[in-house]
């Protein structure tokens, strides 16, 4: 681990959890609403996460 | 102007697109206000990484944007004018000068983000401060992309 997790955290984002909170607030909207389906946004995730070649 | 074919109303042309959105370009706006209002990193230091990030992606929009809090806090347009010599400027303080050496690895390759520039960050940074990076660069790479693209 590059960064150290706080104890009894998970990642690195539990040392900042109300802005972590506000993160994932934005992020479950943008998989949540709008006029995309969920198989063409995934298409996109999945495709930038293999451009940036992101195993997690 | 944005080439979509269909835009919002809004004061600019950021709103004109994201409010096409508007659920998302609320949760959006309020990542950005509680990045820009943590306290755990200096206004200044964010508007540096912001801006550099701009430049690399080449994106005029977030280039031409100033954000309050950093002009508040002290950072001049002189500073500004410095940063694509940042290495050798003398403008810079050492933790300003890793904030730009992580935004340039991060944006022009993230595996260039090596274990040996985490240790030196580790160095001059606590890891709450570096955990409100980590989201301040995601951010600002990711609206300076959205920007360009979209040129709004």
């Amino acid at each position: 681990m590059r960064i150290p997790v706080p104890e009894g955290g998970m990642s690195l984002f539990d040392w900042q959890p109300e802005l972590f909170a506000t993160f994932n607030m934005f992020y479950g909207v943008l998989w949540s609403e709008g006029t995309l389906d969920q198989a063409t946004k995934e298409v996109g995730r999945i495709r930038n996460a293999r451009i940036v070649d992101c195993g997690i | 102007m944005t080439w979509l074919t269909r835009t919002a109303t809004g004061s600019t042309s950021l709103d004109e697109v994201y409010r096409l959105t508007p659920k998302v370009y609320e949760q959006f706006l309020a990542l950005e206000r509680g990045v820009w209002t943590s306290s755990a990193l200096d206004p200044s230091m964010l508007e540096v990484a912001r801006l550099r990030i701009a430049k690399l992606v080449g994106c005029s929009h977030e280039l031409e944007r100033r954000m309050p809090e950093a002009l508040a806090a002290g950072l001049t347009e002189a500073k500004i004018a410095e940063l694509a010599q940042w290495p050798s400027s003398p403008l810079y303080t050492a933790r300003e000068r890793m904030v730009l050496a992580f935004c340039e690895s991060y944006v022009i390759d993230a595996h260039s983000v090596t274990d040996a520039l985490c240790a030196r960050l580790n160095e001059q940074f606590s890891p709450a401060e570096l955990s409100a990076l980590t989201i301040a660069i995601a951010l600002f790479d990711a609206m300076a992309r959205f920007r360009t693209a979209l040129d709004a």
